[in-house]
């Protein structure tokens, strides 16, 4: 039953999508009104229980986060701010050694430049001062090259192609300072769709299960991700077009687990791509009414 | 019996005027304080030199008097630990000197009406981001409980999976995000040091 469904599934996303809304209110009536719920036998003991399926085909997906690896840089106002803390903490401190030191240099060449200069009252101190102390230190600081904040491939890539901003997504160390989502092309129906990766739960195993099968099944075994707990992070759910639905199955609903990237890549020898994209760059991808979902529990702080 | 014998000695003395010769042979005759009298009982030397009788409460007494004084020094060593100093709220003496002391700035009104402005915009800018945090979170809270919800509507079992804590999530470990990306292939120098840390025990 399952093949030949999914091969039917949603021809036209967009046409349902705009049709029906994804409110869970008005529908789940209807279906607890035309179809036996599945009921634990622990409230009705007496009763037989009805192992009538529901409508909705269960779907897992997964939502792997590789988190940021740079810090974001400071926003104009928090550079302002952060150089007013500086100057008021400057103003209201001691003078460290440091500056004592210049001070007492500074007045010891205004003493010998006076008329009634005593060569011999000074006690022959070294002639290293202070502000030489200070130039060594400033060329040292010139000399220091620090670490790159981007990757060479990276930069050059920004170098090149600008105009393109399609250039290699499928790269992972791309937008270092935001976190990134993996998408997966899949054909459902008789059309390419980019969705997140999800497979269809079976019997006799949990959704997580499900979720991380579908991990390993279309992305090969090198991807290595912990998930956040066992529970969804959200839904998506919708009917299939008028001419797919039968009395058993309407429609579909798609369970996302969240995930964190550990290690690992995919092979890039995918059919169909895949692709990592930050928070911005969904849209592109994604229909609207999956991005408003899958929107709600992408955090990118 | 010195002074019974002296008075019967001057009361001879009184008869016969030789007072003199009497007193002159009692002198003699007392060269050592042993000596009493030549006339008198040896009774004294024996009588000291009787065995003392061992009291039986001299025991106790020692042990009691033994306890008594390890009470005493449990008292004086019962004092209580010196506290360690925190070094942090110990202000070295070096800053307290007064040629250290910086002359306040003299700000124009420009400047202090720019730092004003400045403070009020960063606690407006951080107004907002905390509000955009809490509508994230808040979000994704209220999205995961929908999906909660249908998973409830479609199958009580797989809503109970759902539910469970997940034992192997934690501790969870993740290096968070630094000023620069990781070297790949970069290993540290190994360096010596001297931990002059100061350890205080009581």
């Amino acid at each position: 039953m399952a093949a030949p469904v999914r091969r039917v599934l949603l021809c036209p996303l967009r046409r349902i999508l705009t049709q029906i809304p994804c409110s869970g209110v008005a529908s789940s009536g209807c279906r607890q009104l035309s179809v036996g719920l599945r009921v634990p036998a622990v409230q009705k003991p007496n009763d037989v229980v009805l192992e009538s399926p529901s409508p909705w085909r269960l779907l897992g997906a997964v939502f792997v986060q590789r988190l940021a690896v740079i810090s974001r840089d400071r926003s104009p106002i928090e550079k302002d701010f952060a150089e007013l803390l500086k100057q008021t903490e400057l103003e209201r401190s001691l003078l460290a050694d440091h500056e004592l030191r210049l001070l007492e240099d500074a007045e010891r060449v205004s003493r010998k430049q006076e008329e009634d200069y005593d060569s011999d009252e000074d006690s022959g101190q070294d002639i290293v001062t202070a502000q030489d102390l200070e130039d060594t230190w400033d060329q040292k600081l010139r000399q220091f090259k620090p670490a790159q904040r981007l990757t060479g491939s990276i930069q050059k890539q920004l170098l090149n192609s600008e105009a393109d901003k399609k250039a290699d997504r499928t790269c992972l160390e791309r937008c270092l300072e935001d976190s990134l989502v993996l998408l997966v092309k899949e054909k459902i129906g008789s059309e390419d769709v980019w969705l997140l990766p999800q497979v269809q739960w079976e019997n006799g195993e949990t959704l997580r299960e499900t979720a991380e099968r579908a991990l390993t099944t279309l992305t090969g075994n090198s991807i290595k991700a912990t998930f956040l707990g066992n529970a969804p992070c959200g839904v998506y759910k919708y009917k299939f077009p008028k001419d797919v639905r039968t009395e058993s199955c309407v429609g579909a609903k798609v369970f996302f687990f969240k995930a964190l990237l550990g290690s690992g890549d995919i092979a890039p020898n995918k059919k169909g791509g895949h692709v990592w994209v930050s928070k911005t760059e969904l849209q592109d991808y994604l229909k609207p009414q999956y991005l408003e979902q899958v929107g709600r529990f992408m955090v990118d702080l | 019996m010195s002074g019974v014998l002296s008075q019967t000695l001057t009361l001879f003395s009184r008869q016969n005027s030789t007072l003199c010769s009497l007193a002159v042979l009692s002198l003699q005759a007392r060269q050592t304080h042993w000596q009493t009298t030549i006339l008198g009982l040896r009774t004294s030397l024996p009588m000291r030199a009787e065995p003392k009788k061992k009291k039986k409460v001299d025991p106790k007494r020692e042990v009691a008097l033994r306890d008594r004084l390890k009470k005493k020094l449990k008292k004086l060593e019962r004092v209580p630990p010196e506290l360690i100093p925190i070094e942090d709220f110990i202000t070295p003496t070096k800053y307290l000197d007064e040629t250290r002391v910086r002359e306040p700035p003299r700000l124009s009104f420009e400047e202090s009406e720019r730092r004003a402005l400045l403070m009020k915009a960063w606690s407006r800018y951080k107004q907002e981001q905390h509000e955009a945090e809490m509508k994230t979170i808040n979000d994704a809270l209220e999205a995961q409980r929908e999906a909660l919800e249908e998973l409830r509507l479609e199958s009580e079992e797989l809503y109970q999976a759902a539910l469970k804590r997940d034992q192997r999530l934690f501790p969870y470990e993740s290096q968070g995000p630094c000023y620069t990306p990781p070297i790949p292939g970069y290993q540290a120098p190994e360096g010596k040091f001297n931990d002059i840390t100061k350890v205080h025990t009581q």
